[in-house]
C-alpha cells in the first residue's frame, strides 16, 4: 500500500469513529486538566499541542486578598469545560459544587469527585453514585470519577452517568494503569464510554488504555509536571490516537509459546547458499 | 432583630472569615472587597446567587457568604 493510500484509509477510520458524550460529538479522545501548571498562560498552547476538546477546571473560594487570576481566560473558547467537584467529601457537597459551577456559567458538564480519604485520594463509590443520580436528574452531563469496581460502575450507569471514569492509579501519582484488569472488566461489561482518569503518567500508558478499548483518557499531572509540557501534550495526543487506531484495527493474536516466522518458509535461498555458492 | 441604619456595620462571614461591612447589597460588598466585576459566583446562606442578581441581593448581619471562582484542576 502506498503512503497516499495509507493516509486516505487513516482518515476514513477517524471519520467513522464517532465519540459522543452528552450529545456532543468529540473528535479528540484526550481530555486535559488545568491543575499544577506553573504558568497558566501555557494552557492554550498545550491544548493546541494535544488537540484536547474537553478541559477540566476546579472551583475554589476567591482569595479575599485579591490574589489569583482567571483560569477561564486561558481556556480556548471552543473547548468543552468539565468542572470537577474536587474538595467534596460527601454527595451533598459534590451536588453543591456542581450547582455553583453551573451558576458560574460553565455549562452543564460535571466531573463528580467525592473523596474523604486524603492520603490515597480514592473516591467514595456510594457517595459518587448518589451525587450522580441527583445531578443527572437535574440535567447535568455527569462524568463520575471512580475506583474501577464493576458494581459501582453499574450503579453509576443506573444513576444516569454519561460516562464512567475509572482511575488507573491514585490521583497525581503518574504510576500508570495499576488497575488494568479491573478497567478491562469495565470496558467489557459497561455500555457507557470508559474514560481512564488519574494515574496515567506516560503516553505509553494512555496508549495501552486506548488499545484495551477505553473511550478516552483524561491527563493532567503527567503533562503539567513534564519538563516540556507542550511537547508532552503532543506526545499524549499521538499516543491516544495510536491506541485508538490499534483498538479499531484489532490487535494481532498472541502465541503462548514458541515463534512463527514472519517471512515465508518456502523459497528460501539457504539451500542454494549451502551448495557452496559464493558471492 | 436587625436594625437598619445607613453606615451601620454588620458582622458577616465571607469565605469562612468573620468581617464587618457597611454594604447592604452583595454588589456593594464585592466593591468593598475590590472584587467588583471579578468572574465569580456567590452563595448567600446556602443559596446560589448569579452575577446578574448581585445588586438586588441584600446583605445583613449574620449572613454567611461564599465567593467562589474557577481555578486550575484535574
Amino acid at each position: 500500500m502506498s503512503m497516499h493510500q495509507a493516509q486516505v484509509s487513516g482518515t476514513s477510520v477517524a471519520c467513522d469513529d464517532l465519540f459522543v458524550i452528552g450529545g456532543k460529538r468529540l473528535s479528540s479522545r484526550l481530555f486535559m486538566g488545568t491543575g499544577k501548571f506553573g504558568r497558566e498562560e501555557e494552557i492554550p498552547s498545550i491544548a493546541a499541542a494535544c488537540g484536547a476538546e474537553v478541559i477540566t477546571v476546579a472551583l475554589r473560594r476567591v482569595d479575599l486578598s485579591g490574589a489569583g487570576g482567571n483560569i477561564l481566560s486561558h481556556v480556548p473558547k471552543h473547548m468543552q469545560l468539565l468542572p470537577n467537584t474536587s474538595g467534596a467529601r460527601t454527595a451533598d457537597e459534590a451536588v453543591r459544587i456542581a450547582r455553583l459551577a453551573k451558576a458560574s456559567g460553565a455549562g452543564d458538564w460535571i466531573k463528580i469527585e467525592v473523596i474523604s480519604d486524603a492520603r490515597n485520594l480514592l473516591p467514595d463509590g456510594y457517595a459518587t453514585a448518589r451525587a450522580t443520580e441527583i445531578l443527572a436528574k437535574e440535567g447535568f452531563v455527569v462524568l463520575p470519577y471512580m475506583n474501577p469496581d464493576l458494581y459501582v460502575a453499574r450503579d453509576l450507569v443506573n444513576a444516569g452517568a454519561a460516562a464512567v471514569m475509572p482511575l488507573g492509579a491514585p490521583i497525581g501519582s503518574n504510576r500508570g494503569l495499576q488497575t488494568r484488569e479491573m478497567i478491562r472488566i469495565l470496558i467489557e461489561e459497561i455500555e457507557l464510554p470508559i474514560i481512564v482518569d488519574a494515574g496515567i503518567g506516560a503516553p505509553s500508558q494512555a496508549c495501552e488504555a486506548m488499545e484495551m478499548g477505553a473511550a478516552a483518557c483524561l491527563v493532567n499531572t503527567a503533562i503539567a509536571t513534564a519538563a516540556d509540557p507542550a511537547r508532552m501534550a503532543s506526545a499524549f495526543g499521538s499516543a491516544v490516537q495510536a491506541g485508538r487506531n490499534a483498538y479499531l484495527a484489532g490487535l494481532g493474536r498472541v502465541l503462548n509459546t514458541g515463534g512463527v516466522a514472519s517471512s515465508p518458509e518456502d523459497g528460501r535461498l539457504t539451500g542454494f547458499l549451502d551448495q557452496g555458492g559464493s558471492l | 432583630m436587625q436594625t437598619f441604619s445607613p453606615g451601620a456595620r454588620s458582622a458577616i462571614i465571607v469565605n469562612g472569615q468573620a468581617m464587618e461591612s457597611v454594604a447592604t447589597t452583595l454588589e456593594a460588598l464585592l466593591e468593598e472587597l475590590s472584587l467588583k466585576g471579578a468572574p465569580l459566583v456567590a452563595e448567600v446562606n446556602g443559596t446560589i446567587i448569579q452575577q446578574a442578581d448581585f445588586a438586588a441581593t441584600p446583605v445583613q448581619g449574620g449572613d454567611r457568604i461564599e465567593l467562589v471562582r474557577f481555578v486550575g484542576g484535574g
